[in-house]
C-alpha cells in the first residue's frame, strides 16, 4: 500500500513539474519567436535617434589664430603668428613642447590647417614655407601630457612683397620620375587682387638654417639667390572684389567668393596659359568664407549674414557649371570658417557668436552652440569633438554623439541631390571605392523594385493559379483532382534556389534568343485551341462525354505543347516580317526600351513557380468549401457548370481567394533567391519589363555580409528587414482573419 | 453553327481556358523536373568524341551545343575541346560551313585530371623515370593497368596530408596558444618548448615521407597529344579517369557512368567546385538539417503542448496562434538577418569574450558557423512544426484522453502515454516538412555560416569531433555559388544541374512522404472516432 501511494505522489509531483516546465518552455519559445521582431527593431532604431552633445570642461589657452586637434580630440595644436606652432592638452590646457624650427617669427600670414595637417606660412623674412603637422606620441602612450606636435617643413620660397593674405594651398604630388612635390598657392596681394603661383621643390631653399634633420641637402647654406616667385593674376569680372578663395582638389581650378555675392570658378591654365573664368553662381550675401567637405567635391560657402550653402562644379560636354545644391540653416552673424570631418560628410561652421555642425547630404544640423567672440573653431577628425576659442584664448569643448548622421526620413524616402548629380534623384548606392564616398541610401529604388517584381509575378501567377484552382475544384473528375493536387504540392516544395538557377542560367539566355516565340506563345496556343473547337463540337456525344466533363486537361496538355511548338516555329518568320528582323533593335527604336538578359519577365515567370502553388492550394480549399447545396441548387435550376462556377461559386469563395492572393503577395514580396539569381540586381526605377530590378529582400542578402557590424548600412538593412517582416506579417494576418471568418460563415451549412 | 452556339453558351470555352491554364502549370512543373533530370543525369554518360577538319586544323572534342542561323550569324556548333592549359579556353564555337570530314576516331580519349579540367586528345606514350615503356595503343592498356595503383598512391598522399600532418598542425597551434596564454600570465614555458621540439620532429618525419611518396608518384608520366599535335606530359597520379569514349560499348559506358556517379556523391570537389564530387556539401546539408531537427522538435512540441493543453483558451491565445502561424510566411532572409545580429554577433561575440578570449581577435563563435545556421533555420521552421503538431494533438480523440484521466492518470501521464504517441505521426509529418524546408532554404544560410569551400568538415576525427563553430557547405548554396560566381560557368553548368537534381529529389521525396503520412492520418482520424 505505501508503495502505490508514493508512486502516486511521484506522479503528482512530476505532473506539476511538467506543467510548469512546459508552460515556461512554451511561453519562452513563443516569446522568442515574436522577439525576433523586437530584436530587429532594436538594431534598427538607433538610426533615428537625434544627435546628442555634451559640453565638456573649458580651458584657458593663450590666444591663437588656428586650431588643429589631434585624432582623439585630447590634445590641440595651435598656430599663432607670434608664437608659431604650439600644443596643449584639452583637459586643463597644459602646454606641450612646441614644434621647433619653423619659419622666422612673427609670421606675416598663414593658412589654417587642413584635414591632412597641411598649412602654409609666410615668415617674417618674406619666405613662404609649407608645413605638415603630425603628433609624436612616445611609446603609444595614451596620456596627452606626453604628446608633442611635430611640424615637418618644406621649401622656403622667397616671395618678396607680393603676398598680402594667404588664402589656400594645395600640394600636388610628384609627377614623373625626376620631379619633386610642387605646391600651388592662391593669395590676395596687398592691393586686394587675387593671385596664384606654383612652387616646385627644386626651387626650394631650406626652411631653417639650423635644420639639422636634412643631411641629404648639403648644398647652399649660403644665401640663396632669391628669384621672386611668378605670381599670376586671376582677373575677376568688373566690380567684383574677392574675399576668399580655395584651390580645387587637383589644384587645377580655383573657387573664389566675392563681396558682391557670387562664387566664381577659374580654370588655371597649364604651362603658362592664363587662367580663365569658367563658371559662376550667385549667392544672396557677400561671401565671407569658403571650405570643402570630405572628398573636396562640395564647396561650402558662408555669407556675411550667416547664410550657408554648398556649391559644386559639374563638368558636362566640356563646359563647367557651378550649381548650389544644398542650403543649411543660417548662422548668427558672418561665417568665419569651416572645418570638415575626415570620416563622413559632416562639417563645422562658425561665426563670432555661433558654432554649428551640419551634415552635407541630409542638410541636418547635428550640433549648435552659441557664445561670444569666437575667433576660431575646429572639429576633430572623427567629428566627435568640437572646439571653439575666443579672442582671450578661452577654449570651449563639446563632445558630439551622432553615429548615423547620413540618415533622415528625407534621405530614405525623398529625392536627394548628391555630389556629382545634376538634380535631386532617388539613388541606392551604399558603398564606393574610396573612403570619401557619399553613401546614397534612398529606399525608393528598392521599394519600387519590390513592387515591380511582385507585379510581374502576380500578372503571371494570378490567372494561372486562380483559374487552375477553379478548374480543379469545379470541373475536374475526382481522380484527376487526386493527381493534380500532389503535383501542385510538389511545385510548392521546389527550393527557390533551383528555380532561380533555372531562371538565371537557362531561361534568361533562352528567352533572349527566342523572345519573340515566348511572347507569341499565348496567341499561338489560343489559335490552336480555337482551331480545335469546330472539330470538337462535331464529335459524337459519347466522345464528348468521355473526354469532356472534367477530363479536358488530359488532352489540353498536348494541345498546349503543340501551341508552344507552333509559336517556336512561326517566330522567326514573324520577327522577319513585322519586327524588321531583330526584336531587340525594334524594341529600342520604337519604344526606347533596352533589353537586359535577366529581366522582369524572366523573374515573373520564375516567381510564378514559387507563388502559383500557394495561391492555388488556398483558393482550391476555398472553392471546395463552398457548400454543395449551393452548387446543386444552381445546377438544378438549369445552369451549366461554368455558369455555376463563375456566378455562384467564385463570388461565394471570393474572400478565400482574396486571402490566397494576400498570402501569395507576401511570398512574392519576400522572395530572395529567385530575384538574386534571375535579375541583374540593379536598383533601377523603370517599369520597362525588359529591365532588371533590385528588391528589398535581395538587397539584404547581397549587402549584409559586407556591411560593417553596427554601422549605418547594417542598421539600415535591419530596418528594411523590419519593413519586410511587418509587411508580410500584416498581409498574412489579414488573410488568416478573412479565412477564419469564412470558416465560421460556412459552419452552419 | 447551332452546336457551336450551344457549346459557347454553356461556357465550355471558359472551362477549356481554365483547363488550359492548369495544363500550363502542370507542363511547367513537368518541364522543370524533367529538364533538370535529363540535364543532370545525362551529364555522366560518356558522349562520343568527334573529330572534324577546319581551315585552322583538326578539332577534336564533344559536341556540346548547336545554334541555328540567326540574322547575319551562320549556324554554329559548340565543341568542348578541353585542354584549358593548352588552348586557354575549353569551349569553342565553330561555324558549320567551316567544318567537314566528321569522324569518331577509336583512339581518342578524354582524360579527367586533377587540374585544368579534362584533356581531350590521344595517348602518345607512357614513361617511367623519363624513359618510354609503352607507345600508342599499348600505352592505353598499360595505363589502365597501373591507374588504380597510382590513384591509391595519390589517396595515401592526400590522407597523410590531411589527417596526419593536419593533426600535427592543430597540435602545434594549440601549443602556440597555450604558450601565449602562459606568457600573458608570466609563467614558465620551458616544458612547452620540449613538446614543441617533439612535434616538430614528427612533422619533419611526416614531411619527408610525403616527399618520398610524391617522388614515387611523379616517377611515372604520361604524354598526351592534342588533335593538332601539341603534347602535354603529366604524372600518372594526376589522372583521375581515362575515358576512351568512342571505343566503349554500352557496358563500358555504364561502368564509366556509375563510376562518375559514385565520385559525384562521395568525393571532394576540385577545380573550384566545377569538377569532382559534392560530398562535403551533401554532408554539410545533412548535418545542418539533423542539428536543426534536434533543435526544432522539442521546441515545437513544447510550444504546441503549451498552447493546446496547458494554456487558457482565450482570445489572447488565439491571437498568439495566429501570430505564430503567420511567422511561417515571413521571408527567410529576415530570419537570416536576425541570426546574424543576435546569434553571430550577439551570442557568438559574448561566448568568444567569455570562453575564447585568448584566440581573439580571430572569432571562434563570433562568426558564422553550423551551430548558428542550424539555430536560425530552427527558428524559421518552428512555426511549421507547431502547426503540424497542433493539428496532430487536436486529432487525438477526446474520448481517449478522458478515458485515461478517468482511470486515474495525471495530465502529464495522459500526455506522455496517450496523446503524444497518438500524435506522433503528425509530429513526424511536421518534422519532415520542416526538414524539407530547411534543406531548400539558402538565403538565411548565406548570412550565418555557409561557405563556397570548407577546409574541414564539422564532424571529423580530431577532438572534440563535433565542431559546431566551423563553417560548412550546403547543396543549395553550392548551386548558387557554382552557377553564378564561378570563373567558368559553362564548365560548371552540368555539375549545377546534377546538384539541383539531387536537391530536388531529396526535397520532393521528403514532401511526398510527409503528404502520404498526412493523408493516411487524416483518413484514420476521420474514421477513428468510433470510441
Amino acid at each position: 500500500m505505501t508503495r502505490s501511494i508514493s508512486y502516486k505522489g511521484v506522479a503528482k509531483r512530476l505532473d506539476r513539474f511538467m506543467a510548469w516546465f512546459i508552460s515556461l518552455g512554451g511561453m519562452t519559445i513563443i516569446a522568442a519567436v515574436l522577439g525576433i521582431l523586437l530584436f530587429i527593431g532594436k538594431e534598427a532604431y538607433p538610426l533615428f535617434l537625434s544627435p546628442h552633445s555634451k559640453a565638456l570642461a573649458t580651458a584657458a589657452l593663450p590666444p591663437s589664430s588656428a586650431l588643429a586637434p589631434d585624432e582623439t580630440g585630447r590634445a590641440l595644436a595651435t598656430l599663432d603668428a607670434a608664437q608659431g606652432v604650439r600644443g596643449f592638452t584639452v583637459d586643463g590646457g597644459h602646454p606641450l613642447p612646441p614644434a621647433a624650427n619653423g619659419p622666422a617669427l612673427p609670421w606675416r600670414t598663414h593658412t589654417s590647417v587642413d584635414g591632412k595637417g597641411g598649412f602654409a606660412v609666410l615668415g617674417a623674412d618674406h619666405r613662404l614655407s609649407f608645413g605638415r603637422l603630425t603628433w609624436d606620441k612616445p611609446g603609444q602612450t595614451t596620456d596627452p601630457a606626453q604628446w608633442a606636435p611635430v611640424a615637418k617643413w618644406d621649401g622656403a620660397f622667397p616671395v618678396g612683397d607680393q603676398l598680402g593674405t594667404l588664402l589656400s594651398v594645395r600640394t600636388l604630388a610628384a609627377s614623373g620620375l625626376a620631379g619633386g612635390e610642387s605646391w600651388r598657392v592662391v593669395a590676395l596681394d596687398p592691393g586686394g587682387a587675387l593671385r596664384w603661383a606654383e612652387f616646385t621643390s627644386e626651387d626650394a631653399t631650406p626652411v631653417d638654417d639650423s635644420d639639422s634633420a636634412a643631411p641629404e641637402t648639403p648644398v647652399a647654406k649660403a644665401a640663396a639667390p632669391a628669384a621672386p616667385a611668378q605670381w599670376r593674376a586671376l582677373s575677376l569680372p568688373d566690380g567684383q572684389h574677392p574675399t576668399c578663395a580655395r584651390l580645387s582638389a587637383d589644384g587645377k581650378a580655383v573657387f573664389a567668393g566675392t563681396r558682391e555675392g557670387s562664387v566664381l570658378f577659374f580654370n588655371l591654365g597649364e604651362d603658362g596659359a592664363p587662367a580663365t573664368l569658367a563658371a559662376s553662381v550667385p549667392f544672396p550675401e557677400p561671401v565671407s568664407a569658403l571650405g570643402f567637405a570630405l572628398g573636396q567635391n562640395a564647396l561650402l560657402v558662408g555669407g556675411e549674414r550667416g547664410g550657408l550653402a554648398a556649391v559644386q562644379a559639374l563638368h558636362q560636354d566640356g563646359k563647367t557649371v557651378l550649381q548650389e545644391f544644398h542650403r543649411f540653416p543660417k548662422l548668427d552673424g558672418p561665417v568665419l570658417g569651416f572645418m570638415a570631418s575626415q570620416r563622413d560628410k559632416r562639417f563645422l561652421s562658425f561665426s563670432a557668436s555661433m558654432v554649428a555642425v551640419d551634415h552635407l547630404t541630409t542638410e541636418r544640423r547635428l550640433f549648435s552652440a552659441t557664445g561670444q567672440g569666437f575667433k576660431d573653431a575646429a572639429l576633430s577628425a572623427r567629428g566627435d569633438f568640437i572646439f571653439a576659442q575666443d579672442g582671450t584664448g578661452a577654449l570651449r569643448t563639446w563632445s558630439l554623439d551622432a553615429p548615423h548622421p547620413e540618415i533622415s526620413s528625407r534621405i530614405l524616402w525623398g529625392k536627394v541631390h548628391y555630389e556629382g548629380y545634376r538634380k535631386a534623384e532617388y539613388v541606392w548606392q551604399s558603398s564606393g571605392g574610396t573612403d570619401d564616398f557619399e553613401p546614397k541610401l534612398s529606399l525608393m529604388p528598392l521599394v519600387f523594385g519590390t513592387m515591380k517584381g511582385t507585379f510581374y509575378a502576380m500578372i503571371f501567377a494570378l490567372p494561372l493559379a486562380i483559374l487552375g484552382a477553379l478548374y480543379t475544384s469545379q470541373f475536374a473528375t475526382p481522380r484527376l483532382r487526386d493527381t493534380i493536387k500532389p503535383l501542385v504540392e510538389i511545385m510548392a516544395a521546389l527550393p527557390s534556389v533551383v528555380l532561380g538557377f533555372l531562371a538565371g542560367l537557362v531561361l534568361a539566355p533562352l528567352f533572349e534568343k527566342s523572345a519573340v516565340s515566348v511572347l507569341l506563345m499565348p496567341l499561338a496556343t489560343l489559335l490552336v485551341a480555337l482551331a480545335l473547337v469546330p472539330v470538337w463540337v462535331r464529335m459524337p456525344k459519347w466522345f464528348r462525354l468521355r473526354w469532356g466533363n472534367g477530363r479536358e486537361v488530359a488532352w489540353l496538355l498536348p494541345t498546349m505543347l503543340l501551341g508552344l511548338l507552333v509559336a517556336a516555329w512561326v517566330a522567326p518568320a514573324f520577327e522577319r516580317i513585322f519586327l524588321a528582323g531583330d526584336f531587340r533593335a525594334w524594341l529600342l527604336q520604337s519604344h526606347g526600351y533596352t533589353y537586359d538578359q535577366r529581366n522582369s519577365i524572366v523573374v515573373g515567370f520564375a516567381m510564378g513557380f514559387a507563388v502559383i502553388p500557394i495561391i492555388f492550394t488556398i483558393s482550391e480549399d476555398a472553392l471546395s468549401a463552398v457548400p454543395r447545396s449551393l452548387t446543386s441548387a444552381s445546377l438544378a435550376c438549369g445552369a451549366s457548370p461554368w455558369q455555376t462556377a463563375w456566378r455562384v461559386v467564385l463570388p461565394t469563395a471570393s474572400p478565400g481567394i482574396f486571402s490566397a492572393v494576400m498570402v501569395g503577395l507576401g511570398r512574392a514580396i519576400g522572395e530572395t533567391m529567385i530575384v538574386l539569381m534571375a535579375t541583374g540586381n540593379t536598383p533601377v526605377m523603370e517599369w520597362n519589363p525588359f529591365n532588371g530590378m533590385r528588391t528589398l529582400a535581395a538587397n539584404i542578402a547581397v549587402e549584409t555580409p559586407e556591411a560593417p557590424a553596427h554601422g549605418t548600412l547594417y542598421r539600415l538593412l535591419f530596418f528594411t528587414a523590419l519593413l519586410l517582416f511587418a509587411l508580410t506579417f500584416i498581409l498574412n494576418t489579414v488573410a488568416e482573419l478573412v479565412r477564419q471568418h469564412l470558416r465560421k460563415r460556412y459552419e452552419s451549412f | 453553327m447551332a452546336k457551336f452556339q450551344t457549346w459557347w453558351r454553356r461556357g465550355s470555352g471558359f472551362v477549356w481556358f481554365s483547363g488550359a491554364t492548369l495544363a500550363l502549370s502542370l507542363l511547367m512543373i513537368g518541364g522543370l523536373v524533367g529538364y533538370i533530370a535529363v540535364k543532370g543525369l545525362g551529364f555522366f554518360w560518356p558522349t562520343p568524341l568527334v573529330q572534324a577538319m577546319t581551315p585552322d586544323g583538326p578539332v577534336l572534342g564533344e559536341i556540346s551545343g548547336h545554334e541555328k542561323a540567326q540574322g547575319e550569324d551562320a549556324a554554329k556548333i559548340q565543341f568542348h575541346v578541353g585542354n584549358r592549359d593548352v588552348y586557354g579556353q575549353d569551349f569553342r564555337w565553330i561555324p558549320k560551313t567551316a567544318l567537314h570530314d566528321f569522324s569518331t576516331p577509336a583512339d581518342a580519349v578524354l582524360v579527367e585530371r586533377l587540374e585544368y579540367g579534362p584533356f581531350i586528345g590521344r595517348v602518345k606514350s607512357l614513361e617511367q623515370g623519363g624513359q618510354p615503356i609503352a607507345q600508342g595503343e599499348a600505352a592505353l592498356a598499360a595505363i589502365g593497368a597501373r591507374l588504380s595503383d597510382a590513384i591509391n598512391l595519390q589517396r595515401t598522399i592526400h590522407r597523410i596530408e590531411k589527417k596526419d600532418v593536419g593533426a600535427l598542425n592543430s597540435q602545434i597551434e594549440a601549443l602556440r596558444i597555450e604558450q601565449h596564454r602562459l606568457e600573458l600570465k608570466g609563467a614558465d614555458t620551458s616544458q612547452l618548448a620540449v613538446k614543441s621540439r617533439q612535434l616538430q620532429t614528427s612533422y619533419d618525419a611526416a614531411e619527408s615521407r610525403l616527399a618520398a611518396l610524391r617522388a614515387e608518384a611523379g616517377a611515372v608520366t604520361v604524354t598526351l597529344a592534342t588533335a593538332d599535335g601539341q603534347t602535354k606530359t603529366l604524372p600518372l597520379a594526376a589522372i583521375v579517369r581515362m575515358v576512351p569514349a568512342n571505343a566503349l560499348g554500352v557496358f563500358g559506358k555504364s561502368r564509366i557512368y556509375l563510376s562518375r556517379l559514385w565520385e559525384f556523391l562521395w568525393d571532394d570537389p576540385r577545380e573550384s567546385n566545377t569538377e569532382g564530387g559534392i560530398f562535403p556539401a551533401i554532408f554539410g546539408t545533412v548535418m545542418m538539417v539533423l542539428i536543426m531537427s534536434i533543435l526544432v522538435v522539442p521546441l515545437g512540441v513544447m510550444a504546441s503542448l503549451f498552447m493546446r493543453e496547458y494554456a487558457k483558451q482565450g482570445w489572447l491565445l488565439r491571437t498568439l496562434r495566429v501570430a505564430v502561424n503567420n511567422l511561417a510566411g515571413v521571408p527567410s532572409i529576415v530570419f537570416g538577418v536576425f541570426g546574424l545580429g543576435f546569434f553571430v554577433y550577439g551570442l557568438g561575440g559574448s561566448i568568444d569574450k567569455l570562453l575564447f578570449a585568448d584566440k581573439l581577435p580571430t572569432p571562434t563563435y563570433g562568426t558564422g558557423g553550423i551551430l548558428w545556421a542550424s539555430l536560425t533555420l530552427a527558428l524559421l521552421t518552428v512555426p511549421v512544426v507547431i502547426v503540424a503538431t497542433e493539428e496532430a494533438l487536436a486529432s487525438v480523440p477526446r474520448s481517449q484522453r478522458e478515458a485515461s484521466l478517468a482511470l486515474g492518470a495525471t495530465k502529464w501521464q495522459t500526455i506522455r502515454n496517450v496523446v503524444l504517441p497518438g500524435a506522433a505521426p503528425g509530429i513526424l509529418t511536421g518534422l519532415i516538412l520542416a526538414m524539407a524546408r530547411g534543406a531548400g532554404e539558402v538565403a538565411p544560410l548565406m548570412l550565418t555560416g555557409v561557405v563556397k569551400l570548407a577546409p574541414s568538415m564539422p564532424l571529423d576525427g580530431s577532438f572534440p569531433f563535433l565542431h559546431l563553430d566551423r563553417k560548412f557547405m550546403h547543396m543549395g548554396f553550392h548551386i548558387y555559388d557554382v552557377g553564378f560566381q564561378s570563373p567558368n560557368s559553362e564548365a560548371a553548368k552540368p555539375m549545377v544541374f546534377m546538384t539541383a537534381f539531387l536537391l530536388l529529389m531529396v526535397v520532393v521525396i521528403l514532401n511526398l512522404f510527409a503528404l502520404r503520412l498526412r493523408s493516411r492520418l487524416r483518413a484514420r482520424a476521420g474514421g477513428g472516432g468510433a470510441f
